[in-house]
């Protein structure tokens, strides 16, 4: 098989005397859907997070398109073409949609020295992306965060991903507290994001969630990697659920 | 009076795409009630003792006036990002201490003097920045110990003593700093000129620009800004660095108009300066500012303490109405938000 896009090689990990991640190593390939899964405190979100450079791991490489990628904070991981749409939605209430939209990377106009923003820029991809991920309802591009259902956030999230074009996009639980439309449009972005030519990471408690859109699923379990390469395809709900609490073991045992 | 303002104001909110009238853009703004109650007071004042709008009283009035707006500016800024700083007061009184220090004892010239005040407050608010940010401990204990570090300072390097400045006629940077001239019968001194500058450029930064973007991130949710990649320790020191430098500027300012350069000078002008700030709408748990609302809630209380002195109530009850002020303009900004949320 050819160079997988991302691989994160023996990834300690430890909060203190908590140990999150031991020795994890996970890849994603070119135009992979990876569905990660475990139970609450599996340690999902924090490989994720080094990944995405929000925390540091203790010990371990990453490795993207055959290169060693050093990540010093999150600047690094956007910078290689990550993005990450975190579990507990990563907007300022604030702002409006478009400020949000391009946090970080905001389109200047005019002299470099006046830093001055291009908000109608902003603006206009703002209002052309909130469309494209199904927010039916017309919202102006200037309406703060603070006044969006939990979806619409979502959404934004979701819209920022898009725009960015990054080569992996990793999605922490985006399908908590949506509705069912809300759900079915995350994952539809999910499978046009492959289609597109793009990479996921995908995290939800949501077996049946992750079923619909993954081609490969991995599972932690404390911190562990207790499987790497379930087809979908070939394996049922419950086989998974057994891997993910760890009865199967006790079955064999 | 605010119920009907918090009305037009969801008025805009429901207004949807198109874009909102002028009168209920207007009414949806935070400023609305600060400009009415300064409106309110100037017309009562002025009702009550005409003396109150005559040239030599706003003179008086807008001297003082724009030296602590000089403080209140930037920090709206640092409130916005999240943080504050209560050293501001002492910072004040210790850099004017600083330059005459350096510049009676003829250590060096009063510009290289001005220069090295500016730039050991600049320290100082490096300090209070690093403290905060690589620290983590809050602004107000760690600007809390910076103030009694300061003034601390200022006293023991004077013995408590003013210092005098009157060598300072005709140097010049003491006529481009705080100079005075007249526009007709109305006697401005430059400081104004620096004060409106200074709001003209932070309110540009703060609305227009990628950096104010960046601060109102960094108070509003510095998780997700710095999962933006947004430097939020930096910004934040970044004000800090503004705030402690601008109160120094004041200082200095007034030292040189008061020709007296007193250690104790600015105490307690760190509360008046963050009275002023959320009078105005910024939020002081960061994540919203406006610099026009500051320079309304400066105006709002110096013209409350000149005005009613001179309607004959005594000058002691000045804090009653202070605090009746912030009282009811917090109460009125918390009722707009709660609608703001509720609203879209
Ligand atoms: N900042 C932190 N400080 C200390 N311990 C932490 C921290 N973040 C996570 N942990 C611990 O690390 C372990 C893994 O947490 P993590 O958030 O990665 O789990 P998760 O698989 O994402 O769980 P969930 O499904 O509940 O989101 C847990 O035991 C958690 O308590
Ligand atoms: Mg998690």
């Amino acid at each position: 098989m050819a160079e997988p896009l991302v691989r994160m090689e023996r990834i300690s990990k430890s909060y203190g005397s908590v140990q999150a991640l031991k020795d994890v190593t996970f890849t994603v390939a070119e135009r992979e859907i990876v569905g990660l899964l475990g139970d609450n405190g599996a340690g999902k979100s924090t490989l994720i997070k080094i990944l995405s450079g929000a925390v540091p791991a203790s010990s371990g490489e990453i490795w993207f398109r055959g290169r060693k990628l050093e990540i010093r904070g999150t600047q690094d991981a956007i910078a290689a073409g990550i993005e990450t749409i975190y579990q507990d939605s990563a907007l300022v209430p604030q702002l409006s949609i478009a400020r949000n939209l391009f946090l970080g990377r905001e389109p200047l106009t005019g002299p470099a020295f006046l830093n001055r923003m291009d908000k109608a820029t902003m603006n206009r991809v703002a209002g052309e992306l909130l469309a494209r991920v199904g927010i039916t309802k017309r919202i102006p591009p200037t309406t703060p965060i603070s006044s969006l259902s939990g979806g619409e956030r979502q959404s934004v999230a979701i819209a920022r991903a898009m725009y960015f074009d990054s080569d992996l996009i990793i999605l922490d639980e985006p399908t908590n507290n949506l509705g069912v439309a809300e759900t079915q449009g995350v994952l539809r972005f999910v499978r046009n994001a492959r289609d597109s030519g793009h990479s996921c990471i995908f995290i939800a408690h949501n077996i049946h969630h992750v079923f619909q859109v993954v081609d490969r699923i991995v599972v932690l379990r404390r911190g562990e990697v207790v499987a790497d390469a379930i087809d979908p395809k070939r394996t049922s709900i419950e086989e998974v659920e057994r891997v993910i609490t760890g009865l199967d073991e006790e079955a064999a045992a | 009076m605010s119920v009907r303002i918090g009305v037009e104001a969801t008025g805009g909110e429901a207004a949807g795409p198109a874009p909102p009238s002028l009168l209920r853009r207007l009414t949806a703004r935070p400023e609305l009630g600060p400009f009415l109650l300064l409106v309110a007071e100037l017309a009562v004042f002025g009702a009550i003792n005409p003396q109150f709008l005559s040239p030599q009283n706003i003179g008086n009035v807008l001297t003082f006036t724009v030296e602590l707006g000089l403080i209140a500016l930037p920090m709206t800024l640092l409130m916005t990002s999240g943080e504050f700083d209560l050293s501001v007061g002492s910072v004040f009184g210790f850099s004017a201490v600083l330059m005459w220090t350096l510049f009676n004892t003829e250590v060096l010239s009063l510009p290289a003097a001005f220069l090295v005040a500016l730039l050991v407050a600049a320290a100082i608010g490096l300090a209070n920045g690093l403290f905060v940010t690589k620290l983590k401990i809050p602004s107000f204990l760690v600007t809390l110990g910076m103030l009694l570090v300061v003034r601390g300072t200022a006293l023991f390097i004077t013995d408590g003593f003013p210092q005098r400045t009157w060598k300072s006629s005709g140097e010049w940077i003491a006529t481009v700093l705080v100079g005075d001239f007249y526009i007709g019968p109305l006697r401005v001194y430059m400081s104004l000129f620096w004060f409106v500058l200074a709001a003209l450029l932070l309110g540009y930064v703060l609305t227009q620009t990628k950096a104010g973007n960046w601060i109102q991130a960094s108070g509003g949710n510095p998780a997700a800004a710095r999962a933006r990649g947004v430097d939020v320790e930096r910004t934040k020191i970044a004000l800090f660095m503004l705030t402690s430098v601008m109160a120094a500027l004041a200082g200095i300012i007034s030292s040189i108009r008061t020709s007296a350069a007193n250690p104790n000078s600015g105490m307690g002008y760190e509360l008046e300066v963050i009275a002023m700030v959320v009078i105005g709408g910024t939020a002081l748990m960061g994540g919203r500012g406006t610099i026009i609302g500051t320079v309304l809630g400066v105006f709002i209380l110096r013209t409350m303490r000149n005005g009613i002195v001179l309607i004959g109530v005594p000058g002691l009850a000045y804090n009653i109405f202070i605090g009746a002020i912030i009282l009811g303009m917090m109460s009125l900004h918390s009722w707009l938000d709660r609608r703001h949320q509720a609203g879209g």
